[in-house]
């Protein structure tokens, strides 16, 4: 599937995420389409007030939320930037929070992108 | 694997909880939530949960506090519930595992390890639950015997005493009215149910010493002489003597009661009862509760030396004193309960 492939591309673990389907590749699209509009909710956006500690809980319930989905459909480069992303937020490291955040974006939206013009 | 079994999955995110549906979904019912007021919900609706997988971070409420709840009414009990977390804070995870929590599942999800995991808690919990189920059964079926020889024994007296007739289950009925009555008026004298009931049971044996009186005092028509009131005495006596060479018929709560009431139903309040010549609360409240009920019970029937009084009458002669001094506290919760004792007409079943 020209989906999944081009996802390979971008770094998904694709193998990894149908394993834990029991290797149901429609259900797997199907998630996958789930996930864009999961990260459409919770969208994690640079301009949040790095000396607001409800936002910065609230941006980081969202960034935890995005990297529990992620993980679980294997979508690595966004697990990964998310899991250092909520690390980052705990700790109170806004700035670099903030780096990771604009590193990752690009990177997200080639991967939802790709997603969009499959469905 | 028995899909009659109901896992609930409760996450925020649609994504986890398919994912972890597809996982489960072959051996297991599935139920799903997306917050925790909606957890609680079905966790109400369907008792018979075998494993509850629970997010932690959620809207409406998280899942730290649907633990709460769900320890707090008890639930985790029969329950096991997992936290699912994509990495939670340490102290947030505690937190879980204290309020009773069985094990934490991290995101992303690895497939074979959680099902072994899951698989094996549910199991254990069922196999836990029919045990306590198995072992209530018995003891239900043991308090059961032990409430059946009790109630073998007092026939037995029964028909050795024959004026007696329908005395023994007047005086349970009697005692059941009256202890629940002072129980309600007074905070000192407070039981629970579960020993009103055992204190009922053994109102049943207060005379089972009368078995050891000889037929011609026992039964004699007319006034007993002194000395002949002093050998029917000894039937409180005798009693708990009887009930010493059976301890374990009975069971620790049911022989404690029955031993105190047999010894002490004929106390009274002034000291001049027997067989001890007790004072006022040194009498346990039981063992004054069936006194009255005996006094009551006695007056009210038709006895071979005496002819029945009317209710009137008998409550009368007990407030008189003519019977005897009782705890004015007793005496206030029988005029109470006069009305139901009344109603039940035990004066006129014999």
């Amino acid at each position: 599937m020209a989906l999944l492939e081009e996802l390979k591309d971008l770094g998904v673990d694709v193998d990894g995420g149908l394993n834990r389907l029991n290797g149901n590749e429609a259900l797997f699209v199907k998630l996958l389409g789930t996930f864009v509009r999961t990260m459409e909710s919770y969208s994690v956006s640079l301009d949040f007030d790095g000396s607001d500690s409800e936002e910065v809980a609230s941006v980081t319930e969202k960034a935890h939320a995005i990297k529990g989905a992620a993980g679980n459909l294997s979508i690595t480069p966004i697990y990964e930037a998310y899991t250092q992303i909520v690390d980052l937020l705990r700790a109170g490291d806004i700035e670099p929070a903030k780096e990771e955040i604009e590193k990752i974006l690009p990177v997200q939206k080639n991967i939802i992108d790709c997603i969009k013009a499959n469905m | 694997m028995d899909k009659e079994k109901i896992i609930l999955i409760v996450d925020d995110i649609e994504i986890n909880r398919v994912i972890l549906s597809e996982i489960f979904k072959k051996d297991y019912h599935i139920i799903e939530a997306c917050n925790g007021i909606q957890a609680l919900e079905a966790v109400n609706k369907n008792p018979d949960i075998s494993a509850m997988l629970l997010d932690l971070v959620m809207p409406e409420m998280n899942g730290l506090e649907v633990l709460r709840k769900m320890n707090k009414s008890g639930k985790l009990k029969s329950i096991p519930v997992f936290l699912i977390t994509a990495e939670s804070s340490e102290e947030m995870l505690l937190e879980g595992y204290h309020l009773g929590a069985v094990d934490v599942i991290t995101k992303p999800f690895m497939q074979h390890f959680l099902k072994h995991r899951i698989n094996n808690i549910i199991e254990l919990y069922s196999h836990r639950n029919e045990l306590e189920y198995v072992v209530a059964k018995q003891v239900k079926r043991l308090n059961q015997v032990s409430r059946s020889m009790v109630e073998t024994l007092a026939t037995l007296i029964e028909f050795r005493d024959c004026e007696s007739g329908e005395h023994v289950k007047r005086i349970c009925g009697l005692t059941d009215i009256l202890m629940t009555k002072v129980s309600e008026m007074y905070p000192e004298y407070r039981l629970p149910q579960s020993e009103i009931d055992k204190i009922v049971t053994s109102s049943v044996l207060h005379d089972v010493g009368k078995i050891s009186i000889p037929d011609g005092i026992l039964n004699k028509p007319g006034r007993l002489t002194k000395e002949e009131f002093e050998v029917m005495k000894q039937h409180t006596v005798k009693g708990c003597e009887i009930l010493q060479e059976i301890p374990n018929v009975m069971g620790k709560g049911l022989y404690d009661y029955s031993y105190d009431i047999c010894r002490h139903h004929h106390e009274r309040w002034d000291g001049r009862g027997y067989p001890d010549g007790l004072v006022g609360d040194e009498i346990s409240i039981w063992a004054q509760v069936v006194s009255i009920a005996d006094v009551y019970d006695a007056l009210t029937a038709e006895r071979v030396y005496k002819k029945a009084f009317d209710h009137d009458t008998a409550v009368k002669m007990i407030y008189h004193g003519e019977c005897g001094s009782f705890n004015p506290k007793i005496l206030k919760a029988f005029e109470a309960s006069l009305d139901t004792i009344q109603k039940k007409n035990w004066a006129l079943v014999e």
